[in-house]
């Protein structure tokens, strides 16, 4: 069996059983027209097999065994670190280190870079459903090059699987991690001039008469992690006409560090902390996609975009993450104007 | 816990000396207009502001044609879901009023569905009832006018004031059967745009900047003004008072005589409204020009002319900019509602409807009445020719018809004048507020018009618990702001104490206090909210208003240092040197 798939090579219906949630909707986009980046995926076999094959298995179900949703936090961290020391200590094999190389030389050579930067993001299976999002639980890594930091990037993914909130949040749903298996996908790093988020319907509102984008200069971790205020912008969904436009003042910035060669967290240079990061054609464009991605799977989603450094005005918009909304409200925006019914809402209730 | 202030020292029997109203002496709908009881302390009332001198006891008409008819006829027609009207209570010669509220809620959804089907049917015809309705008043207005009060008998003179009696009652069912619908679409809107991220200081301006009769009166009055400081009269309005100013002009002849002229032909246009709405006790221009002869004197102290045609320019100009940053936030499906709604709303415009309608019947229908009542004292031998208004509508019209002779109230008449005069004292002090302060209110009228929002609610709230209130918030209702002296006033008789750049402090104001905005930097008022009048006046004339602060009159002493925040809807008292802190009852 071939644990380590080119993106290219997955069909979009077994994408996701093969790649996890993450990779699978990405591979489901990119053969719906959405400009995703490339690369490759250790798919959930890959981690079945080492974790299986390694005896981490039955050492984390012994860990995991005693605990339950009333575990103190204590005993949740203890168990935790207890898991990723373990994950740690076991190498890859040999034969799963070579295909890792392997996938990523090609992508150097693609990349025209003998050591090309790359994302690594964990895609569990089943993450990103609609009643647990796992939202911010597990690792990605942005701006990881040379495949030993790979193969490294990749086992702390795994790890992320038994971080504290994970195992936190599976016992009290009643998760078990065996109903989860991680993929990890290697995936290019768009240059990254601006990421955010954006949304396909008011994420507080519910109105899905909109598109709400926020947005900041660099990649989209600071904006993801919630360590900067975006700048924030809506969208009319059926004229992708700017509505509203909130520049935000942005500390904090994702940016590509050398030293360390990793995407890494700094303080926003301060000529960029209260620029526009968008413009109109820019927010067009965003808005374009995430309709085109909503309507491709007929519900509402969030999307994690990118807008490459060396993208031109008409340009695609690089899109690295999607999945669907979990919408506060579900408050339709007003159809029609109707004097009485507007009334009644207002007129007699004393809420002003 | 919910705040109350004990209605005990107005629960009493007591009315004007000499007077036990019958259950059925005037017309009401649901609610008589009638004594406080104890029982009325679970209900929430406040001080009328539209009488801040008191009320004779024909003036005490108003709350039988205007409360206890109007308003509550018109809430069960149209329906109000939630309402049946308004309703008061007499303490003295004042008024204390509260909305009359429905709780089956069964009844509220039948109530709903009714108006559901009444309140388009009314928006689509409003242009076609509102004319129809003004020539209702008109025609009334123009036979009324037409008859020649002198050569009638006293009988005869009877039958004319149930006449006239019969046209105010008709006026104010016109009234609000006109208010409420308007009033209520005017906030459905204003939810719906707020519903839509628009911002809410934004919303009036959507309906501002046409033209009313009450600005064509202003713009007359400024015309005068030019032409008394072209005609070189500067000296003579800045040498005498308002009262002895007619005959500083006489005496001057030439150019000043000339320039009277013109003014009489702007009184027989003009003339005929009152200092304050709907009070009988009120004279008009025409019989008492000393208002508008101030207003001219006031006008000449500014440097130059207010420019009312730029001014309404840039008010057009701000609506259209107003209304195309709103649009432009919207999302198309948006765009449809705002564009249906404004269009509903530009169409039956409330805060127009709200200037134009004081013209035509808040500030004149009760004058024929009061024309009957002194052409009464006048054949009847009255000392004065005010003596006929501290009769109640019953007695007087005993007299007319014969059954009682006039000398007989005689010494009635001055124990009620003492008793006006005692109220009239008493005002400055009695509570702003009685009984149960609830969480809101449901009366759109009450709501918007006399402002028992959530911020005067609070604040009587507040006012309630510890009586120590420095900073004070009520409803933005004109942007910007300034800071100068606080002049605390009880009714427009005292505007001529307002010197230019100071602050106008007062429970509420009517088409008589416009003038004073062409020299105030800014105006706070106890009750109001974006669409009263000072909200209207203070956008006009780009004066910082805030409106509904509840205490505002009590808190802030004249001579205090203000700011007032029109933008944000707060005032900020800084209590003047001379004046200890003193803690103020509610």
């Amino acid at each position: 069996m071939n644990l380590v798939l080119d993106l290219a090579e997955l069909a979009p219906d077994t994408a996701t059983s093969v790649g996890g949630a993450k990779i699978g909707r990405l591979v489901e986009m990119g053969a719906a027209g959405t400009v995703v980046p490339g690369g490759f995926v250790l798919g959930v076999e890959a981690y079945r097999a080492h974790f299986r094959a390694s005896g981490l298995d039955e050492r984390i179900g012994g860990i995991v065994g005693p605990l339950s949703g009333r575990s103190s936090d204590d005993e949740l961290t203890a168990a935790s670190e207890e898991i990723v020391a373990a994950i740690r200590q076991v190498a890859l094999t040999a034969e799963l280190c070579d295909a890792i190389a392997e996938r990523y030389a090609a992508l150097c050579e693609r990349g025209r870079d003998v050591a090309l930067p790359v994302a690594v993001r964990s895609s569990a299976t089943g993450e990103d459903g609609a009643q647990s999002s796992f939202a911010g639980i597990f690792e990605t890594y942005l701006g990881i090059s040379g495949a030993a930091e790979v193969i490294d990037a990749v086992r702390d993914c795994w790890a992320s699987l038994f971080g504290p909130r994970a195992l936190c949040y599976r016992l009290e749903r009643g998760i078990s991690h065996h109903d989860m298996p991680m993929a990890v996908g290697v995936l290019e790093l768009v240059p990254a001039k601006a990421s955010g988020v954006a949304f396909s319907v008011h994420p507080v509102s519910g109105k899905g008469d909109r598109i709400v984008v926020e947005g900041s200069w660099g990649w989209g971790e600071a904006v993801v992690q919630g360590l900067v205020t975006p700048d924030r912008a809506e969208v009319g969904k059926s004229d992708l006409r700017p509505l509203r436009y909130t520049v935000a003042t942005k500390k904090v910035i994702s940016d590509y560090d050398p030293s360390r060669r990793r995407v890494a967290e700094r303080e926003m240079p301060a000529e960029l902390q209260d620029a526009r990061v968008l413009d109109d054609e820019e927010l067009r464009a965003i808005a374009d996609t995430v309709r085109r991605i909503e309507q491709h799977y007929g519900h509402a989603v969030d999307v994690e975009w990118v807008l490459s450094s060396d993208r031109t005005p008409g340009g695609p918009v690089h899109v690295v993450q999607s999945r669907p909304v979990t919408v506060g409200g579900t408050a339709a925006a007003p159809s029609s104007w109707d004097p009485a019914s507007f009334a009644l809402r207002y007129a007699f209730q004393g809420s002003r | 816990m919910a705040t109350v202030v004990p209605v005990d020292e107005f629960v009493t029997e007591e009315w004007y000396p000499g007077f036990r109203p019958a259950l059925d002496h005037a017309g009401w709908a649901v609610e008589p207009f009638r004594t406080f009881d104890k029982a009325d302390e679970e209900r929430f009332w406040f001080l009328d502001f539209h009488w801040p001198r008191g009320l004779t006891p024909m003036g005490l008409i108003w709350n039988e044609d205007g409360y206890s008819w109007g308003t509550q006829l018109a809430a069960e027609a149209l329906p109000l879901p939630p309402g049946r009207g308004i309703t008061q209570r007499i303490a003295g010669t004042h008024t204390y009023a509260a909305a009359i509220d429905v709780t089956d809620e069964w009844e509220i959804g039948e109530r709903a569905r009714r108006m559901m089907q009444n309140l388009p049917r009314f928006l689509e015809s409003f242009e076609g009832i509102w004319a129809e309705r003004r020539h209702e008043v008109e025609s009334w207005w123009t036979h009324l006018r037409s008859v020649d009060l002198r050569s009638l008998e006293l009988a005869e003179l009877g039958g004319y004031l149930r006449k006239a009696r019969q046209f105010h009652k008709r006026a104010f069912e016109i009234h609000f059967e006109v208010m409420y619908p308007l009033l209520a679409n005017y906030v459905g809107f204003y939810g719906a745009c707020t519903e839509m991220g628009i911002d809410p200081g934004e919303i009036a301006k959507f309906l501002q900047g046409y033209d009313t009769k009450i600005m064509e009166t202003d713009r007359a009055l400024w015309g005068l003004t030019r032409k008394a400081r072209n005609a070189g009269l500067g000296e003579v309005f800045a040498a005498h008072d308002a009262t002895g100013m007619r005959a500083a002009l006489s005496a001057r002849g030439g150019a000043a005589a000339g320039w009277l002229t013109e003014f009489d032909d702007f009184l027989q246009v003009y003339g005929y409204r009152t200092e304050g709405s709907c009070d009988i006790a009120l004279p008009s221009w025409i019989e008492d020009p000393t208002p508008a002869l101030g207003m001219v004197k006031t006008f000449l102290l500014k440097e130059s002319d207010h420019d009312f045609e730029a001014a309404r320019a840039n008010a057009v100009e701000e609506r259209e900019t107003a209304i195309d940053a709103a649009r432009s936030s919207l999302s198309r499906e948006e765009q449809e509602v705002f564009d249906a709604g404004l269009a509903s709303c530009q169409a039956a415009n409330f805060p127009w409807w709200q200037d134009d309608h004081n013209y035509y019947i808040d500030l004149r229908v009760s004058l024929p009445m009061r024309w009957a009542t002194q052409q009464i004292a006048d054949v009847v031998g009255a000392d004065a020719s005010d003596d006929t208004i501290f009769l109640f509508w019953p007695e007087l019209l005993q007299v007319v018809d014969g059954e009682r002779n006039f000398a007989e109230f005689k010494g009635i008449i001055n124990d009620r004048k003492q008793y006006f005069d005692h109220w009239y004292e008493r005002r400055a002090n009695m509570p702003k507020v009685l009984g149960t302060i609830p969480e809101a209110v449901t009366d759109p009228i009450l709501i918007e018009i006399f402002g028992l929002n959530s911020h005067f609610l609070k604040a009587v709230q507040a006012a309630g618990n510890d009586g120590d209130v420095k900073t004070l918030s009520g409803v933005a209702a004109a942007r910007g702001s300034a800071r100068g002296i606080a002049r605390v006033l009880t009714n427009a008789d005292e505007l001529h104490r307002v010197q230019p750049g100071e602050i106008l402090v007062c429970e509420s104001t009517s088409p008589n206090w416009t003038p004073a905005f062409a020299k105030i930097a800014a105006c706070v008022c106890d009750g109001g909210g974006t669409l009263s009048h000072a909200a209207i006046v203070g956008r006009e004339y780009g004066v910082p208003t805030v409106t509904a602060v509840g205490l505002a009159t009590v808190v802030i002493s004249d001579g205090d240092e203000v700011e007032v925040d029109g933008t944000n809807g707060t005032v900020t008292v800084f209590k003047h040197a001379g004046h200890p802190d003193e803690v103020v009852p509610a």
